[in-house]
């Protein structure tokens, strides 16, 4: 369906009234058999709003009946609008985005919307999720509007062997890099304040070609390093519907990792003056969750490890130093009972594959190809040390890496400044 | 009009870092012997590389190039050799995309005399508006107290012209009659010129030879209150119809006369700071940093909106017109031991020629250079130790083809060398085959590289474009050091301008308690206290240190 990007009301929805204290984006396309639960339970959160509150369902031109279902779904709401926002055409020489085609158009249509009613507070939620709660919209938009802050992060409950990109790299290196413990940079739910909106409104991200993959990641790190207070909201479990194009491990890696290193590359004269870490207010409880039976069998994400080192071993020879070379080659002999990767070790390859982006050392997606195996040694390792550990022992775990990444800042910002140092 | 990029922020011009080149001589593109737009089209990958943020181009203009294009016949289209309008559309939408921005000449003193207008003025009638686009005299002794420019060439400002049957003023070569700016029409142009460049996306504009544009009996003819006026008519212009777009003014003066083409921040965005670049050179000759800070000190203070731009080699002369007639003569028998290498009043060598190539002195004039408040500006090929051929005549020695790589015509062009616009380099230090873009790449170390690194880094820091400076005094006369401030970051400068390895005590008891972190390296070093902070250096070494509170 061709977009045009404008906004437009849907025959027989009342307008958002001309101020709203509060706004929720709901962000669809093709989510019929999702949004319906996602919108009652938006309807039910603001229903403690009163009549200032109302709901803005950008949608990337559904087919099959999503705007229908939402509509029923919110048909006690006094206030709903949609916008329709334009979805990237589809380049069959790329992977395909993990999470919502054109989800930047979508947040710029809500944004505007929010911004255009001066809407107090905003939050956003996805319509592909079957897990949304009201309580997420009250601690997503409660703190903006009763306790001024301009960013609230959704901190989802996971378990322990769960969001391993976001525990391994994302969150480490985002709390290296910005200063801030906002613990799922890349989570997709949050809530912000009239004032964040208009400054990132401002900005000319929304049409770029890195936006379409690292959008959550840059509004994250907006909130991180501009004048904003940031907190993190403790929400229930973040699930999908599932579908059937889901893009594979590695592509969900190179987007998301390379979101954050695309941030890093363009935030140098930022992250290079922060030193340490603080923690932000956190709101809520994280919802206790049960452990399954069993943990992920490690021993396809060994092998996939040492294949990787068989193939990429020369490759990986221009993203990382010697000695990290030898320390691989001996992790791909090691039996599983003794497979561990050392914090300093990842650390230092996350560290050398984000130089090399940065140096453009090879095509960008190849290199973070390159990082896949490595990700699975990592993760491996990680599992095999937990066992059948709780969320908070992975919490803690990761806690240990953490310093580890913010310890070893220094490496990341000499070679960043000077990066032939070793080889002139 | 192509997208321009970070309009978001109007002082841009002080965090750039300006990349000079003759389009004329860095890629051709259609084996013509010349460089052209679409050339350097394909080249702007490297541009991009070497994390330069700016272009400047030389002329491109349609001209007889007797002056290498400064010479314009026509305003408003591009030299044939260089290509079309499209073409030059075509590159400036490229730049942008990669975040480069591009200057533009606007010569206002002069035109060439080909230009239509001056054709057209020699046969109006006298006292015409078409007649009057040029400064006519029916006598060669007006304004008899202004200078002649090129004493080399011009034996007088005023020539004769058969057709008119009178005599008219150039403060240039004979062939670049100057514009009459008592003439209102003529201002009417520019104004039609400047708009149809910045129309089409171009950042700014340099202005050629500012300081000439009004005459007046019984004055030099340079800096006149006329001359001010006009410029702000221009700065005016630009602001109400092109706002963010820069000004450079080129005014080969002392600073404080420089600093006038401020004004109160309504008339340039820019100017050089043409006598620092002697001086550099000279305080390294003498291993003594008191002509750096002399200079400086005597710069008077400018708009904040307003910026120096500073250079240490251009595709002019290595001008010594600004400084003492005893520095000139240590200036020449220091730099231009070959009688060949000067030209007019200043020496006609790039950068590692002046320097005999060495690599350590290359790395600190460029060090200091990158790190004095202003706008730095790199010419082409001195990332790569490119020679220069002082035989070629005028500055063209300067101008030689870029050298890119060990191919024929140093891989800037495929046409047979004869059809050369000028013979690439080929003596044993600097030729070609050695040096050379590709070679210079593919060795890790090379001053490539390194120069790399060194803009990176620059551009990380906006103190070095926008900070205050202040020098430091210690007892060791060959060390220069300086703090530069900007908001909450405060950065520490020393440079070692003797051959040989220095100790120096500075005295920082102000900044007692910050920890000095090597930039390079993000080293940290010794907290610093009440006691005088010991550093030494190895030869031409330097240091660039943040001071950090500690942790």
């Amino acid at each position: 369906m061709a977009s045009t990007g404008l906004s437009f009301s849907v025959p027989g929805e009342a307008a958002v009234p001309a101020a709203c204290d509060v706004v929720v984006g709901i962000a669809a396309w093709n989510n019929a058999g999702t949004i319906g639960e996602v919108a009652r339970a938006v309807a039910h959160a603001l229903g403690r709003y009163g009549p200032g509150a109302g709901v803005v369902l950008a949608d990337g031109g559904s087919a099959d009946g999503t705007i229908e279902r939402a509509r029923e779904a919110l048909a006690g709401m006094p206030a709903v609008m949609t916008v329709e926002f334009a979805r990237p055409a589809i380049d069959p020489l790329r992977a395909p985005y993990h999470g919502l085609p054109g989800r930047p158009a979508a947040m710029a249509s809500i944004f505007r919307e929010a911004a255009g009613r001066q809407a107090k507070a905003l939050a956003l939620v996805d319509a592909a999720l079957t897990s949304v709660t009201p309580d997420w919209i009250a601690r997503l938009v409660d703190p903006v509007l009763e306790g001024g802050f301009d960013f609230v992060s959704a901190c989802h409950a996971r378990l322990a062997h769960e969001g391993a990109i976001t525990r391994s790299i994302v969150y480490p290196l985002f709390r290296a890099l910005y200063g801030l413990r906002l613990h799922q940079p890349a989570a997709g739910e949050f809530g912000c304040s009239l004032r964040f909106v208009r400054q990132v409104l401002d900005q000319d991200i929304w049409a770029g070609e890195a936006a379409q993959t690292g959008i959550d990641v840059w509004l994250e790190s907006e909130a991180a390093t501009g004048q904003f207070q940031v907190g993190e909201a403790q929400l229930g479990p973040r699930t999908r519907a599932p579908t059937p194009d889901a893009p594979d491990l590695s592509t969900t890696l190179t987007q998301v990792v390379g979101a954050l290193f695309a941030d890093l590359a363009a935030r140098t004269e930022v992250w290079q003056r922060v030193r340490g870490s603080v923690p932000v207010p956190s709101f809520g409880e994280a919802p206790k969750i049960a452990e399954p039976s069993s943990v992920p069998d490690v021993m396809p994400m060994l092998e996939a490890f040492r294949l990787g080192y068989t193939a990429l071993a020369d490759l990986w020879g221009w993203i990382l130093e010697p000695r990290i070379l030898l320390q691989l080659k001996r992790l791909a002999s090691a039996p599983p009972e003794r497979f561990r990767v050392d914090d300093g070790l990842w650390v230092q390859i996350v560290y050398d594959f984000a130089l090399a982006y940065g140096l453009r050392t090879l095509p960008r997606d190849h290199l973070l190809g390159a990082l896949t195996p490595l990700y699975l040694g990592w993760l491996a390792g990680f599992l095999l040390e937990l066992g059948e550990a709780e969320p908070a022992d992975a919490d803690a775990r990761v806690e240990r890496l953490c310093l580890a990444f913010e310890t070893k800042k220094p490496y990341l910002i000499a070679g960043w400044r000077w990066p032939d140092r070793f080889r002139a | 009009m192509s997208p321009r990029p970070g309009i978001a922020d109007p002082l841009w011009y002080k965090d750039a870092i300006i990349y000079e080149l003759p389009v004329r001589s860095f890629y051709d593109s259609n084996d013509d012997g010349i460089g052209d737009l679409p050339g350097l089209l394909q080249k702007l990958d490297y541009l991009q590389s070497l994390g330069v943020t700016c272009l400047w181009l030389l002329p491109i203009f349609p001209s007889p190039l007797k002056d290498d294009g400064y010479d314009i016949a026509d305003y408003r289209s591009i030299h044939p050799s260089y290509g079309t309008l499209d073409d030059f559309t075509r590159f400036l939408e490229a730049a942008h995309e990669r975040g480069l921005r591009v200057i533009i000449e606007l010569v206002l003193n002069h035109s060439s005399d080909q230009h239509a207008w001056f054709q057209r003025a020699r046969h109006a009638p006298a006292g015409s508006i078409e007649r009057d686009f040029y400064v006519w005299s029916d006598t060669d002794q007006k304004y008899r107290d202004a200078r002649i420019i090129f004493v080399d060439s011009e034996p007088s400002n005023w020539t004769w012209d058969p057709v008119a049957q009178a005599y008219y003023w150039h403060r240039f070569f004979h062939h670049q009659p100057d514009l009459n700016y008592d003439n209102p029409a003529v201002l009417q142009e520019i104004l039609g010129i400047l708009d149809f460049w910045l129309g089409l996306g171009v950042d700014g504009l340099r202005l050629d030879a500012v300081p000439y544009l009004v005459e007046l009996d019984g004055t030099s003819c340079e800096n006149l209150p006329g001359t001010h006026d006009i410029l702000r008519a221009i700065r005016r212009h630009v602001d109400t119809h092109w706002p963010h777009r820069l000004l450079l003014a080129e005014a080969n003066q002392l600073p404080d006369e420089v600093s006038a083409y401020f004004g109160a921040g309504d008339e340039c965005h820019m100017a050089y700071h043409f006598p620092l670049m002697p001086r550099l050179f000279l305080g390294l000759h003498l291993e003594e940093r008191d002509p750096i800070v002399e200079v400086m000190a005597r710069t008077p203070a400018i708009p904040d909106t307003c910026q120096w731009a500073l250079f240490l080699r251009n595709h002019d002369e290595l001008t010594l017109e600004m400084v003492t007639e005893d520095e000139r003569d240590y200036m020449y028998l220091a730099f231009s031991a070959q009688p060949g290498a000067r030209l007019n009043v200043g020496i006609r060598r790039r950068l590692a020629p002046l320097l005999n190539n060495s690599r350590r002195r290359i790395e600190l004039l460029t060090s200091i250079l990158l790190s004095f408040p202003g706008t730095p500006i790199l010419y082409y090929g001195d990332e790569i130790r490119m020679g220069d051929n002082i035989h070629l005549g005028d500055r063209n020695g300067v101008r030689t083809p870029m050298q890119w790589s060990g191919d024929r015509n140093a891989g800037f062009s495929r046409a047979d060398p004869e059809r050369l616009y000028s013979p690439p380099i080929v003596d044993p230090v600097y030729g070609y085959q050695a040096v050379n873009v590709e070679a210079a790449e593919r060795e890790p170390g090379s001053l490539l590289h390194w120069t790399r690194n060194m803009t990176r880094l620059r551009r990380m820091f906006k103190v070095f474009g926008r900070g205050t400076l202040e020098f430091l005094a210690p007892d060791n006369r060959k060390v220069l050091a300086y703090l530069r401030r900007y908001e909450g970051d405060v950065v520490l400068c020393v440079a070692n301008l003797a051959r040989t390895a220095q100790p120096v005590q500075l005295d920082l008891a102000a900044l007692d308690g910050l920890v000095p972190v090597e930039m390079f390296g993000y080293t940290e070093f010794p907290v610093i206290g009440r006691q005088p902070y010991f550093l030494t250096f190895g030869p031409y070494g330097f240091y660039w240190f943040e001071l950090q509170r500690p942790g």
